[in-house]
């Protein structure tokens, strides 16, 4: 096979588009005896609005992943002796099966769980909630982005009806004057994104709000914006002050409150009593300065505000996105030509991901499960009596607090998630995987995650793949095959059809992408994300194809033009208010931890920690500290230190910057076992979201006493 | 069980707060909630009354409580409602409409009025125990009728005629220089009115900055075009008739005489807490209505002050023998809605019968901060004390300080082993943001104190300290390649933005930095030149 496919980076959301030319080199596994095989593909940036023919680091290397040695090539099973051994598909399956219904029959269908992930396509995200549902028969399932989109979707799902991350295409953007970027550093998690905010900063108004100084905070420098650096978990006043200023100073689009929204009382009575020295004092951002971004946003310029996980991360990440959204209606933006609201999807496919049957409280097309006609359709599609479809299940981290619990989870299922690495408070998420009867996870790579289970399932990566993905804009866009992929893997849809079968399912699980496609159309249509209208051959075509997209009806690439989803067409203001108990705050000597990620690792690391140039350029975690905080505890610039709180340790190497607060410290999260930052962070989640709290953690750091480097192989890939 | 029945005497922001945070309970019907609001308007936001008053923002913007949701949820709230008399053995309170309310816990959130100098020319009203039963009926819950021109700032109808005033760019006397005084000062000025600040002090906010911070703050007041008069009591105001036959301020005399005319007085020498209730109720005050860290009364354990009105004194047998007792109601909002939510807190533990675990706030030394647009004054704590003493009785204290008065720059901390225990910032916003953080969470000081300063500097500005060529700064941020990285790529022989793409990668994402190459390859080509752009 030599002709070269055209498909979309495997990494974040912006789903960069580039080809794919294979080499002619092998497929699969190097030799054993060799370091890596030569790339059975090369990559190439291909033009496409999002990313204009750019790839950053992690994309131009994202080949090397499809050879690299530590790739699995046999499904893998855990002996008597306690190690894994590779072992056929068939025995494995069979396993799997088996256990599954041993532990169904003994104790109930709840007993058995599944957690996904945002960077499945949307045919496995679809198939996967399918699978569980019936197949498993269970209500527990949920998936990472809960971690990621869940703030936001619940934020926007209130104030709009509806949750597509950019309500427009990404290309709006550059005619922005104005664009506030709220807890978001694309300059490393998405730098092709940056281009889009030239226009912004030629007119000196991009306003990055971040307690670091990131590379996006440097994006403002010379007169080309501002960047605000409040104290972190203080995001939640900066924006109520900003709002009551827009309020006080009569800045707000009269006309817009009036003809497209309900709640504008109750809100400006939440904002009365946030004035702007009462938000310095709390935020650590000047008065004026809050001020001036006011009117700055109210300028009439063309302005966007995006927010990111830095502001939705938190306990109070839906009530943080839902006061930005408010802003963004005091000043008319949404739905308004040249401006808006939108907020910055993560993970390759998570907006497709949270929108077809993944999260414990959803069915296909963005329905509810609790919605009598919402299952009622869906068991049409599906061949079953509604009755048959489970109800609600648990959030995430609820779902892994019942791993091994009395009347909880006996086995989980996970696909594409590195849970001991992304999930917060990781210590009891060990603990929880090591109470299962049951394990399996299906990845490419032995992940710290896989490393636990009983039963590894090897797959394709994406360039050995058909499918498609949603990207961030809410554009469907398709994942092509450039490779036949190595002898010893598989694709989950055939994963899921095999187990299906051996579990006695009726329920069609179809192997084919395009016909998994084609039940997800019937699935969506008339939910709100409707992808009834889109399929395959458009999207070959080019076509861009943004949802909704009803049957013979057209794209949306612009959502509230005229209205909003709500039935009567109008957006929400809701009105919320700061709860002084919802974090602990750091006090004395001790200091709030923020984490967060690298530009040359994607995730929990499980593939980039894999590429021997995203390595060598970040090999282990680096704490972060402002210098005068390291003066302060005695600690200098590459010094070892143990950062620590009661769930967890971490020791990693110190680097001090004048870039961050001195009362913060910064870990990104992308490493595995003891420098996990996640080992610190709490599992109290947001009441709305379930978002747990991954940005305001109070720490303590102290230096350890001076030992030898530590190998990069620790930190790095694992054997 | 029979509902817990709460009344509520007032319905400022921090009795608005009482009524938010006690919600849940009235929901569930645990507790019956009764609000008794004098001023016949919703809650509103008295920190905004200076700018509601020079027109910088609008009624609407400035309520805080929402009534028609505390009406849903079951609260009787009652506009324009005062309280007469107390009658605590009976456990009821009379009101102005003649109805009697019984109650098992009475909150006094009556809150402060504007204290009226004794001044030739203006009546005042005694408001102790022998006045209030004589004249109960025009004392409780009124504050005193003040001559045409003349108005404190306290409420919205003070506020509506100092706005006539500003609208009208009239001339604006503002008698005292504490935190309000100045606020109005400062805004009314901005807003085109002549102002002058009246006050006996050496210099403006005594009570909360030392000698360096006041006079600089002086200086900052006179370069916005405010007067300033300074050293001079007032004694007297007099008055003149105008044509429409009304008599109305003229001018204000001074203790040295000095004559100073105006068309609008406002009179800002501090609050006095609305203690006639308790007062009348046979309740203990002193400057306000005494309370336990608990909040209750001294008095009567159904009784609860919050808020303005309310004096917190943990009682002794020493104290409760005495006349004076120490401290004041702190006059800020924070410490009473902080107050006002841990009531409501332990009266909803109270009405399903739970223990209550939370212990009350502890109130740390408020902050100060003058709200301005142009000045910007933060200060709190003991600022005495300079960094040369040797001070015996205070073995730890340190003190760091810089004062730049020409360009109206101040800044004084006094710390205890590190820890900030008061400062004062004058002109510095960004310092005294940072140094407001620290106060609040007891945080160590950086050893560097001029750390703090830096913010405000003009030469701050954090792009600076990266040298744009250094070899280890990052010229694509895309694909993390540094000017050292391409510097190396040239010297290999690759001298264009294309060729250094295709070996580093750099340009390759968003394109924007292909600007930024040339110009390190122009560096590259002629080190010592100036770069030229050759693509």
């Amino acid at each position: 096979m030599t002709r070269s496919a055209d498909t979309h980076c495997p990494y974040c959301a912006l789903q960069c588009a580039m080809t794919l030319t294979p080499t002619g080199a092998p497929a699969g596994r190097p030799d054993a005896t060799t370091d890596a095989a030569a790339a059975p593909v090369t990559v190439a940036g291909r033009d496409f609005p999002t990313n204009r023919g750019g790839l950053c680091k992690k994309g131009w290397t994202s080949a090397e992943l499809l050879t690299a040695p530590s790739r699995l090539g046999a499904p893998l099973v855990r002996g008597a002796d306690g190690a894994l051994h590779e072992t056929s598909w068939d025995e494995a399956l069979d396993l799997v099966a088996t256990s599954l219904r041993g532990i169904r029959s003994a104790h109930g269908a709840d007993a058995v769980g599944v957690f996904g992930g945002g960077g499945l396509t949307n045919e496995k995200a679809y198939l996967l909630g399918k699978f569980a549902r019936l197949a498993l028969g269970t209500s527990r399932i949920d998936y990472n982005g809960r971690y990621c989109m869940s703030s936001a979707a619940a934020a926007g799902n209130r104030a709009f009806g509806v949750d597509r991350g950019l309500p427009f295409p990404l290309e709006d953007l550059d005619g922005a004057e104005t664009v506030l970027l709220l807890g978001t550093n694309v300059a490393e998690t998405m730098p092709p994104f940056i281009g889009h905010l030239a226009g912004a900063q030629a007119a000196g108004g991009l306003v990055v709000v971040d307690p670091r100084r990131t590379a996006t905070a440097r994006l403002t420098d010379d007169g080309r914006g501002l960047h605000v650096q409040p104290v972190p978990g203080t995001d939640l006043p900066l924006l109520l002050g900003l709002i009551h200023i827009v309020i006080a100073e009569r800045l707000v689009d009269l006309d817009y409150i009036g003809s497209r929204t309900v709640g504008f009382d109750r809100v400006r009575r939440s904002v009365a009593a946030w004035w702007p020295e009462r938000v310095q004092s709390v935020t650590g951002v000047a008065a004026l300065t809050l001020k001036r971004l006011a009117r700055r946003l109210a300028s009439g310029a063309n302005t966007y505000i995006l927010t990111g996980r830095g502001v939705e991360q938190h306990v109070d990440g839906t009530d943080t996105a839902t006061a930005a959204i408010n802003l963004a209606l005091l000043l008319g933006l949404p739905g308004r030509a040249g401006s808006g609201y939108g907020t910055l999807t993560g993970q390759g496919n998570g907006q497709g991901g949270r929108e077809h049957g993944q999260k414990c409280d959803q069915l296909p097309g963005y329905r509810k499960i609790v919605d009598p006609e919402a299952r009622a359709h869906v068991a049409r599609v599906w061949g079953v009596s509604p009755d048959v479809i489970p109800g609600p299940g648990v959030p995430a981290v609820e779902l892994l607090k019942l791993l091994g619990a009395p009347g909880g989870v006996r086995a989980l299922m996970v696909h594409g998630s590195n849970l001991v690495v992304s999930s917060p408070n990781v210590l009891d998420v060990r603990a929880g995987l090591e109470r299962l009867d049951l394990l399996v996870v299906c990845d490419f790579f032995l992940s710290e995650t896989a490393a636990l289970a009983d039963v590894v399932l090897p797959i394709t990566q994406w360039a050995e793949e058909e499918g498609t993905m949603t990207s961030l804009e809410g554009r469907v866009i398709r994942r092509r095959r450039a490779l036949t992929p190595p002898d010893g893997v598989r694709d989950e849809l055939w994963i899921l059809h095999e187990l299906a079968e051996r579990l006695g399912s009726t329920a069609a699980f179809d192997t084919d992408p395009e016909a998994v496609f084609e039940e997800l159309r019937l699935a969506s249509e008339g939910g709100i994300a409707d992808y009834s209208g889109i399929d395959y051959a458009m999207l070959d075509r080019g076509d861009a194809a943004y949802w909704p997209f009803p049957r013979g009806g057209e794209s949306t690439p612009r959502l509230f033009v005229d209205r909003f989803a709500h039935a009567d067409g109008l957006a929400r203001l809701v009105p919320v208010a700061v709860r002084e108990s919802a974090r602990p705050v750091a006090t004395g000597d001790e200091i709030t931890l923020i984490t967060g990620r690298l530009l040359e690792h994607y995730q929990s690391g499980a593939q980039t920690r894999r590429v021997p140039e995203l390595l060598a350029a970040r090999p282990e975690l680096i704490a972060s500290l402002h210098p005068a905080t390291g003066l302060r505890l005695g600690i200098e610039d590459d010094d070892r230190v143990e950062v620590s709180n009661v769930r967890g340790i971490v020791h990693c190497r110190a680097r001090l910057t004048p870039d961050i607060r001195p009362d913060a410290v910064f870990l990104p999260f992308h490493y595995g076992d003891e420098q996990t930052a996640n080992l610190l962070t709490s599992d109290e989640v947001d009441p709305i979201s379930a978002m747990p709290e991954f940005k305001t953690n109070v720490v303590g750091i102290r230096r350890l006493a001076s030992v030898p480097a530590m190998p990069v192989a620790e930190s790095g890939v694992p054997a | 069980m029979s509902p817990l029945h709460v009344v509520l005497v007032g319905y400022g922001p921090v009795g608005a707060r009482f009524v938010e945070e006690i919600l849940p309970g009235v929901r569930t019907g645990a507790v019956a909630l009764t609000v008794l609001a004098g001023e016949d308007v919703e809650a509103y936001n008295r920190v905004l009354v200076a700018e509601y008053a020079v027109g910088n923002t609008e009624l609407d913007a400035m309520f805080v409580g929402d009534r028609e949701t505390a009406e849903e949820a079951g609260a009787r709230v009652l506009l324009g409602v005062d309280v007469t008399a107390v009658d605590r053995a009976a456990r009821t309170v009379a009101l102005s409409t003649g109805e009697t309310l019984a109650y098992d816990r009475l909150v006094l959130a009556t809150g402060a009025r504007a204290n009226v100098p004794t001044l030739d020319g203006i009546e005042r009203h005694r408001r102790d125990l022998a006045s209030l039963e004589k004249y109960g009926a025009q004392l409780v819950a009124r504050d005193d009728d003040l001559p045409a021109g003349i108005t404190a700032l306290r409420d919205l109808a003070d506020a509506e005629r100092v706005l006539e005033a500003v609208r009208a760019r009239r001339r604006i006397i503002v008698l005292g220089a504490g935190v309000l005084g100045l606020e109005l000062a400062l805004a009314a000025a901005h807003a085109g009115a002549q102002v002058c600040v009246v006050h006996h002090g050496p210099h403006p906010m005594p009570r909360n900055l030392d000698r360096g911070g006041g006079h600089v703050l002086r200086s900052a007041l006179r370069r916005t075009g405010i007067q300033v008069i300074a050293h001079s009591r007032a004694e007297a105001v007099a008055f003149r008739t105008g044509e429409d036959g009304e008599r109305r301020f003229d001018m204000l005399v001074t203790a040295d005489g000095k004559q100073i005319r105006g068309d609008l007085l406002v009179l800002s020498c501090g609050v006095s807490p609305r203690t006639e209730l308790a007062v009348l109720a046979g309740l203990r005050t002193a400057s306000g209505v005494v309370v336990h860290p608990s909040l209750a009364s001294w008095t009567d354990p159904a009784i609860f002050a919050i808020g303005d009105c309310a004096q917190v004194v943990e009682r002794t047998e020493e104290l409760a023998r005495q006349r004076t007792l120490p401290g004041a109601p702190s006059g800020l909002i924070a410490p009473g809605w902080r107050q006002a939510a841990w009531l409501a807190g332990s009266f909803l533990d109270e009405a399903v019968e739970r223990p209550t675990s939370a212990t009350p706030p502890v109130e740390r030394e408020p902050l100060v901060m003058l709200k301005a647009e142009h000045i910007d004054v933060v200060a709190v704590g003991d600022l005495g004390g300079d960094p040369f003493d040797d001070d015996a009785l205070h073995p730890r204290r340190r003190v760091s300080q810089w004062a730049d008065p020409e360009h109206l720059r101040y800044v004084k901390m006094v710390t205890e082993d590190g820890v900030l225990t008061g400062f004062a910032s004058v002109g510095m916003p960004r310092t005294a943001a940072e140094l407001t953080l620290l106060f609040e969470r007891g945080g160590e000081l950086p050893a560097d104190r001029s750390i703090l300063l830096r913010f405000d500097g003009p030469d701050y500005d954090p792009a600076a300290d990266a040298d744009a060529f250094a070899p280890a700064t990052t010229v694509c941020w895309c694909n993390a390649v540094t000017v050292g990285r391409i510097e190396e790529s040239a010297a290999c022989g690759n001298t264009t933005v294309e060729c250094v793409g295709r070996d580093t990668r750099a340009g390759t994402g968003c394109g924007g930095c292909r600007g930024r190459i040339a110009e390190v390859l122009a560096r590259v080509g002629d080190p010592d030149g100036e770069p030229t752009l050759t693509v």
